[in-house]
């Protein structure tokens, strides 16, 4: 199957605009990590090559979507464009209720506020950085319900991003459905490396769900490449298209928060969408404080029209199939060079397993966080940890140990070709060579909340 | 000379639709009597705001070509910073994905339950923000400012012996802030003088409360400050500008306005400690501190915007159209805001339906009129959108009860004013068979923009 990939996955779309790159010089480099703190986020995208931080509103978008760009109604309220966002999330994912928001922490935001009462507990497969802490912010606790497999890098799982239904029952159990307001589920499990759910998981999770009467909220921002996955890998779903298979799996939820930064190919942009009336209007009058009126949410009507356009694009066999495709192509090629990855290849970007790389630095010397700083350094790649440094503090104050320790790859849709991928599969490679002598970072600025922002490190001697 | 004429000229237009009479009632009725539930397409001239519905310029668009989208350390954000900083003389620069999101962060730092926050006048999700946090906002504006036909230069000032007296009676520990709304929106749009912030800043130095400038219609406020104030008529604006903001601890922005932009707003200030904070806050609803949730294009425009908006000629052709709708309607008899503000024109509907029970939302109904004779979307500032209930459920109204015309920048042309001066003269005429609104749902904050009403 993968071979197959590699022959076919060429672009279903040529390049109409391109933007400047600057390269830079060991020296440079050198001299902007240090003023950076190691710390990637803390890099001026100026002195970066190839950034593979996020591919969250680093998209690439279509000579459609900037048509539409150019076809914005900047009226407070009413916009049409907005009326277009709502008839296409209805169509496509088939949500009832739509809020447009600025972007997906926005929705994240509205939502913890209604539906988390202080005490509760909110189940999910796996944390992610800003959904987790909106939780706790609502006075809620985050229990992770993932499956066991998602915690091993080499385990080859095929729907690594499932939530154990036996965990979920125990929960239940203990502290009684009242407790728990809706369960998180995501699509393409960001901090696992990009893993899938399958759709069976979902059914399943759908008739335990109901039975005792709690929510499925669905992180959907990468929906369409779990999608694809599904019709890979799922029985019974080779036949048919990514856009069916992304409706049935909205189908058994009952509401979601979107960033439209991943997937729907937009720089800026998000919506929460709930099909429960009495959810809908609390929503439709806090948006008002926190983001806009609830026919902008915050955004341009030219945004919301780019959104529009681009969540039609991310549900196209071909895009998807591309998309995924380049992923995997950089992924086998990290393989190749025997450097220690995420196994099966996710999504939306290669994760590197740190504790594999560089096995001789404790986590508590950052790896993750060390191997980011040097892969920058040899070639001016931005990659992201993923690792302790993300997982953050509890409540008490001691560090999260979360067993995964990556580097994230990250590959912004559209945006870089084969060769660009080459030079990034070379530069681990080149990394991976002199692996034994890197060492550790300590950590030396550490902000309240979401610290792996703006965290800063110096080098161990 | 007498024609204004536009220093730009039009490089890409909008098609707007016409709606019968019969058709606007329709709408109108659908749309429960409320503008902000009427859909755009069925909006002849969009007065409703001036808020992000302004027309980019070349240069603008250009500059969105531009946009550096990387999530962290975005070019675009160092231009963004470094144009924010020459204006305001202020180090720190946040961006915002609009002027909400900037008090929002603000108010949940400082704000709380038995805290004052003054001003001269709050705007509507200004004081939505400061009351989600607990703390209470105090408007304390100069009389003459309360008065809609009284004509004074600085309509916009705080009233300097109101706030010592303010401070006096509950302790300056209780004040966290003090922001200065330029110009003074939901008083018109009228300027505040530098005298009086020079005046302001040294009460609140003495008391060590931090001042803040709402700045989203600075440039048209340092513009009046210009052509009004003894010792401003040589100064360029920028120059003004940066003075004004001197005096300043920080400021909010929403550059939907005065910057030309469709989204967008920052907070800057010189206190690194509350900067932290309010980063922290940033990151949770907003977005990393280069981006603050907005596109890197739009931090482009709005650097380029906060330049091109301080160019003389632009502020003199702006405050004259502006001035041009308010002179044909006083002309008429119709009563408005005097003098002319920066950014609206204001209709004082108390005067103007005189016959309707302030309980009857004089200046909603007013509203309903204009969209019905012609298409025009406006909004009641008065007792919808600051009106209150007492214990027993009665309305305790608005300080004045105002309709607002919000000119877009660089959007309508002459032709499109004198059509809306020609309806409201209209429905003046016909003044006498407007009837007044009941309100029959409502939400307990910021009810304006979802309320339904229906003709009493």
């Amino acid at each position: 199957m993968n071979k197959h990939i590699k022959r076919s996955w060429a672009e279903p779309y040529k390049m109409k605009m391109v933007e400047l790159l600057k390269m830079t010089t060991s020296a440079q480099r050198k001299k902007a990590l240090q003023q950076a703190g190691y710390n990637t986020f803390l890099l001026r995208s100026e002195d970066v090559y190839i950034d593979l931080l996020t591919d969250s509103g680093t998209s690439a978008m279509s000579d459609r979507q900037w048509a539409g760009m150019m076809m914005g109604d900047e009226a407070y309220a009413g916009s049409w464009n907005f009326y277009h966002l709502e008839e296409v999330v209805k169509n496509i994912y088939g949500y009832k209720y739509v809020i447009p928001t600025h972007q997906g922490r926005g929705a994240e935001n509205i939502l913890s506020k209604i539906l988390i009462k202080k005490g509760d507990v909110i189940p999910g497969n796996m944390y992610f950085t800003t959904t987790r802490l909106h939780q706790e912010l609502a006075g809620g606790r985050f229990e992770d319900i993932i499956i066991d497999e998602a915690h091993d890098p080499d385990n080859e799982f095929p729907f690594k991003g499932n939530a154990d239904l036996n965990k979920l029952q125990r929960l239940i159990k203990k502290k009684g459905a009242k407790k728990i307001p809706y369960i998180s589920i995501a699509t393409s499990v960001n901090m696992a490396g990009g893993q899938p759910i399958s759709m069976k998981n979902l059914k399943e999770l759908r008739v335990l769900t109901q039975k005792h009467g709690i929510r499925i909220i669905h992180d959907m921002t990468r929906v369409a490449e779990n999608a694809y996955f599904i019709q890979q890998r799922e029985k019974g779903y080779q036949n048919k298209s990514v856009k069916e298979i992304v409706k049935e799996i909205c189908s058994y939820t009952d509401g979601a928060t979107m960033s439209a930064k991943k997937d729907a190919l937009v720089n800026i942009g998000g919506f929460l969408a709930v099909n429960d009336w009495d959810v809908f209007e609390e929503a439709r009058n806090m948006v008002v404080v926190y983001e806009g009126l609830h026919t902008y949410g915050g955004l341009a009507g030219r945004d919301m029209e780019a959104m529009a356009i681009g969540i039609g694009e991310s549900i196209s066999d071909d895009h998807i199939r591309a998309r995924v495709g380049q992923v995997i192509y950089l992924g086998e090629k990290m393989l190749d060079l025997g450097i220690p990855i995420v196994k099966p290849i996710g999504g939306h970007g290669v994760f590197v397993n740190a504790k594999g790389f560089l096995p001789h630095i404790p986590q508590n010397d950052f790896p993750a966080q060390t191997l980011a700083a040097e892969i920058y350094l040899d070639s001016g790649v931005r990659t992201m940890e993923r690792g302790i440094v993300s997982a953050g503090r509890k409540s008490n104050g001691e560090n999260y140990y979360p067993k995964l320790e990556l580097v994230r790859f990250t590959i912004p849709r559209r945006v870089y070709t084969q060769a660009h991928m080459d030079v990034i599969a070379e530069s681990a490679g080149r990394v991976y060579e002199h692996c034994e002598k890197i060492k550790g970072l300590k950590m030396v600025y550490e902000p309240k909340y979401l610290r792996f922002f703006q965290a800063r490190f110096e080098k161990l001697n | 000379m007498n024609t204004i004429i536009e220093p730009f000229k039009i490089k890409s237009v909008e098609p707007i639709y016409f709606t019968s009479r019969e058709e606007r009632i329709a709408v109108l009725e659908k749309a429960h009597y409320n503008p902000f539930l009427i859909k755009s397409k069925d909006v002849l001239i969009d007065l409703l705001t001036d808020s992000g519905t302004s027309a980019m310029s070349s240069n603008q668009w250009a500059g969105m070509m531009q946009g550096d989208e990387s999530y962290a350390g975005s070019n675009s954000f160092f231009r963004f910073e470094e144009t924010i900083k020459n204006i305001t003389g202020m180090p720190i620069v946040i961006p915002t994905h609009q002027g909400r999101a900037a008090e929002k962060i603000l108010f949940s730092i400082l704000g709380g339950r038995g805290k004052y926050i003054v001003s001269n006048t709050l705007f509507d999700t200004t004081r939505a923000n400061i009351e989600f946090s607990g703390a209470e906002g105090v408007d304390l504006l100069c009389e003459e400012g309360k008065h809609p036909t009284i004509s004074a230069p600085f309509k916009g000032n705080m009233d300097v012996a109101s706030l010592k007296k303010f401070i006096e009676k509950k302790g300056a520990e209780n004040i966290p802030l003090c922001i200065i709304t330029i110009t003074n929106n939901s008083g018109g749009g009228q300027p505040v003088s530098m005298q009086n912030i020079k005046d302001v800043k040294a009460i609140c130095r003495e008391n060590n409360i931090p001042l803040f400038i709402d700045a989203c219609r600075f440039a048209e406020n340092c513009f009046f400050i210009k052509l009004r104030e003894k010792g401003y008529a040589d100064k360029p604006v920028p120059e003004i500008a940066k003075e004004l903001f001197s005096y300043a601890d920080g400021c909010t922005m929403s550059a939907k306005k005065d910057a030309f932009a469709n989204i967008g707003g920052f907070l800057a200030m010189h206190d690194e400690d509350l900067a932290l904070k309010c980063r922290n806050l940033l990151i949770i609803t907003e977005g990393f501190p280069t981006y603050g949730g907005l596109a890197g294009r739009d931090l482009e425009a709005i650097a380029i915007g906060l330049n091109e908006v301080m160019e003389e000629d632009y502020l003199r052709y702006r405050i004259r159209s502006i001035e041009y709708l308010t002179n044909k309607l006083i002309n008429a008899g119709v009563p408005v805001m005097q003098p002319a503000g920066g950014h609206a024109v204001y209709i004082d509907s108390k005067q103007f339906l005189p016959h309707i029970l302030l309980e009857q939302y004089p200046g909603q109904a007013l509203v309903a009129a204009l969209y019905i004779e012609g298409g025009i979307r406006t909004v009641e500032i008065g007792s919808l959108m600051f009106g209150k209930y007492d214990a027993n459920g009665k309305l305790i109204p608005a300080q004045m009860e105002l309709v607002r015309l919000a000119i877009p920048r660089r959007v309508y042309t002459q032709s499109h004013i004198d059509y809306v001066a020609e309806v409201i003269i209209e429905v003046f005429t016909n003044r006498n068979e407007i009837k007044g609104l009941k309100i029959i749902e409502e939400t307990p904050v910021l009810r304006h923009f979802t309320a339904k009403l229906k003709p009493v």
